[in-house]
Formats: structure tokens, C-alpha cells, sequence
């Protein structure tokens, strides 16, 4: 081997194992951020509804202290190489997004839109959407535990916004991937919900229960 | 899933845009997917051609080595105009991206100019030189060249290098040609060792560079325990391993490419 080409390339493969480790260093930190969250959301399950607000107060305080961390990385990443250390935390921003819409959920019932999840770092949809659908997999858990805690509107709240994300993805042509297993899975949680929706109607538990009439399919 | 929800729901909305996005970038994946392989099977072409012109030639001499990498270079531009058709889908941060399903083309690519360089000048080929045979006529490289796709290029042709050494065996001037590879191989392998923790799967080449290493090895081993035998000149060894060749396979012309 040319010894020139041989410290070239040993410079190269070096410089890539530091930066790989500035890049670690900053992904640890956002991990124990969404490590954080999901704690925290976790309690929403045996949470009151009217006593939510205390509860995602402190996952959105945690989530804008994302914001630092993420503008760090996005400084750190050459121009260009945005795709080359994307895996590196990709999954602690799916479980940020998931986060960030679930608190969108229970505070407004809507769907947290890209632009307003990716201000500080590029986010590809596919992370975005990864996120969407575990946000549905918590849902449908809601739909069960809210039913426990006497609140019988919310799964049919649920049911209708989770119809939408379903149809949402349904127009999607997905590739035998990993969005499209796990848009697999979405087809159990509606059906769960459903079930939730429909023991709540049969008793007429539900003071809200024609707005599903109208959303039947 | 009705006409109306689609026309006011924004959530379809925004899907709508994911789905655009979707396609493009499994479009774009399909397409540098094929590319990628066209490329492949040329350059797997230019190895089986490189292999035959030195097969083909009853002497090792250099010019037949530039003949050879002559004749390679040119069907290897066919895979250099591939690279620059991709190098339109693979612009900005789109080499990232995309570079798993395009790296198989380029590896593929570097191992057959390399073992072209190889049979010219005998030395491996740099990671610049192969950058500058996939750069437009300004000198911009189409794509960055990575390190990895080179290290593991180069490491196929360690390979091809075992298969050269022991086909030549026969020929004048063959086992001399054969030891000089062994050596080539062996430095080769050393150097590349240094990098296997940072490069992904150069283990694993490495693994399969010492199993050629071997063979050329034990291939030399077998002709220095046979030419000691005869207590003979090289030349002579030449003249009489040439013509037993050409008496038991009628020419001696196919003996090395099969």
C-alpha cells in the first residue's frame, strides 16, 4: 500500500470514529431525555383527566430542553452527512416525537404535524410516522385504562382520531420495511379500540356516542 | 377513507405529502438499486477480461500486464458513464442516503480497476486514484469515495490476485510472477489490518484474503520443494514446464484460464 494513501486513509477512518463519538456523546444525552418522557407519560394511564396538565407540563419543559441538544447535532454534522449518522438517533427522536404527540393529543386532540415536531434538526418521515404509530399503540391502551378511570368519552375520542391516522396511512405505498410492520400492528389497536367504543355505547356509558354513528365506515 | 374526509381532513393532507415523499425515495432506491448492479456485473465482466488476456499470453511479460489493464479500462469506462448517469440521484447529502445500495457497484468497480492497475504497474491502487476515475472532466468526484467501499474493494482483489499467481504458475517466468504476488498479497494484508476496527465487514475480508494468502503460499511452497529436484536453472525449469503444459493440453493456451 502507498504509505501517503495509507496515513490518508487512517486519517480519515480517525476523524470519522471522533466525530462518531461527539455525536454519541449528545445522543446519550437526548436518550435520557426520552427515557424521561416516556416515564413520565407512562403515568398518564392512572392519571385523571382533569389533572393532566401538571403531567405534561413537565414532558413539554423536558422536551424544549431537547432543543439545545438537537441544534448540538445538527452543528456537529458536516454539511451533507446528514444521512450518514442519522441512525445514531433515530430512535430517541421517534420516541420524542411520540411523546411530544402524545402531550398534542391530550392537550388539543390533534395530530402534532412534522414542522412543528422538527424545528431544530431534520426529520425525515419516516421517523415521524414511526412515531405516529406508537403514539396509536398508547392510544389504544388509553382507550382501555380512561374506560377504568370513569372517563367514557375519551375512547371514542380516540377511536375517531385514530380512524384518521389509519386512513392517513393507508394511502401510503409501503415497502416491506419496518414502517410497514408496524403499520401492521396499527390494525390490532383499532380493533381494540373498537371493542373499548363499543362496550361504552352498549351501555350507553358514552354521553357522546352518535359521533361515532357518523364516523361508521 | 371517503372523497370528503380527503378533501378536508389535514391529516390526509399531510399524508398525502408523506406519500409523495415515499414514492420518491423508493423510486430513487429502485433505480440506484439496478444501477448499482449493472455496475457489478460490468466490472465482473472487465475481471473475467483482465484474467483472460493474461491467460491468454504464454509469457509473463509487462507489456502483456498493459495490454490487459489497456483493454480493461476501456470496457470499464462503460461502468465509469453508469457512475456519472447515478451521480445525478446521488447529489448532496443523497450519496449518504442511498450509499448501501449503491456501494456493492462501487466495490465491485474498484476491484476490477484496481487489479487493471495491478497487472500495469504491479502496486495497489489509491483511494485518490479510483476518486479521479469516477470524477467528471472538471475533476469533481461524482460521489465522495469512502474509505470502507475502497478498503473492501481492493480486499476482493486479493482474490483475484490468488487466482492470477496460481494460473501463471505454468508459464515462464510464472513462479517468479507467483512469489511477487504472495509478497503483494501478504504487505496488502498487513496494511489493511490496521483498519479492520473501523471498517465494517473488513474483518470478515481479511478472513478470506489470508485463505488466498495461503493457497498462493502453499502453491510457492510445492514449486520450491519440486525445483529442488532438479538441479536446474529457472529457465530451463521455464522451457521444460512449458512444453510438458503444451503436450498435455495441446497448446498451453487454456491451461491457465480454466
Amino acid at each position: 500500500m502507498d504509505p501517503q494513501d495509507l496515513e490518508n486513509i487512517s486519517t480519515m477512518l480517525e476523524s470519522e470514529v471522533q466525530l462518531r463519538e461527539k455525536i454519541k456523546e449528545r445522543v446519550v444525552e437526548l436518550d435520557k431525555k426520552a427515557r424521561t418522557v416516556t416515564g413520565l407519560l407512562n403515568k398518564v394511564h392512572s392519571t385523571p383527566f382533569n389533572s393532566l396538565p401538571k403531567l405534561t407540563e413537565p414532558v413539554t419543559q423536558t422536551l424544549l430542553s431537547c432543543q439545545p441538544i438537537t441544534a448540538a447535532l445538527a452543528e456537529i454534522i458536516p454539511p451533507n452527512e446528514f444521512w450518514r449518522w442519522k441512525d445514531m438517533w433515530s430512535n430517541s427522536i421517534r420516541t420524542l416525537v411520540f411523546a411530544a404527540g402524545f402531550v398534542e393529543y391530550l392537550t388539543f386532540r390533534k395530530l402534532i404535524t412534522i414542522d412543528q415536531v422538527s424545528e431544530r434538526l431534520e426529520l425525515p418521515p419516516e421517523d415521524y410516522l414511526q412515531g405516529i404509530i406508537s403514539l396509536v399503540n398508547e392510544l389504544s391502551r388509553l382507550a382501555v385504562n380512561s374506560v377504568t378511570m370513569g372517563n367514557f368519552d375519551e375512547p371514542i375520542k380516540i377511536s375517531l382520531f385514530v380512524k384518521d391516522i389509519f386512513a392517513g396511512f393507508s394511502m401510503l405505498n409501503l415497502k416491506n420495511d419496518i414502517l410497514r410492520r408496524r403499520f401492521d400492528s396499527l390494525k390490532y389497536d383499532l380493533k381494540k379500540v373498537e371493542e373499548v367504543v363499543y362496550d361504552v355505547s352498549l351501555r350507553k356509558l358514552s354521553s357522546a356516542p352518535l359521533d361515532i354513528e357518523a364516523d361508521v365506515r | 377513507m371517503t372523497d370528503m374526509d380527503s378533501a378536508t381532513s389535514p391529516i390526509l393532507e399531510a399524508f398525502e405529502t408523506f406519500r409523495v415523499e415515499l414514492d420518491d425515495y423508493n423510486d430513487r432506491r429502485e433505480r440506484l438499486i439496478k444501477a448499482s448492479r449493472d455496475a457489478t456485473n460490468l466490472s465482473k465482466k472487465v475481471i473475467f477480461l483482465l484474467h483472460r488476456v493474461v491467460g491468454e499470453a504464454s509469457a509473463h511479460e509487462p507489456a502483456v500486464g498493459k495490454r490487459a489493464a489497456q483493454r480493461g479500462r476501456e470496457k470499464l469506462r462503460e461502468v465509469q458513464n453508469l457512475f456519472a448517469k447515478m451521480s445525478t440521484e446521488l447529489k448532496g447529502d443523497r450519496y449518504w442516503r442511498y450509499r448501501w445500495q449503491v456501494s456493492p457497484g462501487i466495490q465491485e468497480y474498484t476491484e476490477a480497476l484496481s487489479f487493471a492497475h495491478y497487472l500495469e504497474h504491479g502496486t495497489l491502487i489509491t483511494l485518490k486514484q479510483v476518486e479521479e476515475s469516477l470524477s467528471d472532466t472538471s475533476g469533481i468526484p461524482y460521489f465522495p469515495m469512502s474509505a470502507s467501499d475502497y478498503l473492501l474493494g481492493v480486499s476482493d482483489l486479493m482474490g483475484e490476485l490468488m487466482r492470477y499467481a496460481i494460473s501463471s504458475m505454468s508459464k515462464r517466468g510464472g513462479r517468479q510472477k507467483a512469489a511477487e504476488i504472495g509478497a503483494f498479497v501478504r504487505n496488502c494484508k498487513a496494511d489493511f489490518e490496521m483498519f479492520t476496527p473501523n471498517v465494517r465487514d473488513l474483518r470478515k475480508k481479511q478472513f478470506v484474503t489470508g485463505q488466498s494468502l495461503e493457497k498462493i503460499e502453499d502453491a510457492n511452497y510445492a514449486v520450491v520443494v519440486r525445483c529442488s529436484e532438479f538441479d536446474l536453472p529457472p529457465e530451463m525449469l521455464d522451457d521444460i514446464v512449458s512444453q510438458t503444459v503444451s503436450t498435455v493440453h495441446g497448446g498451453g493456451v487454456d491451461a491457465a484460464s480454466k
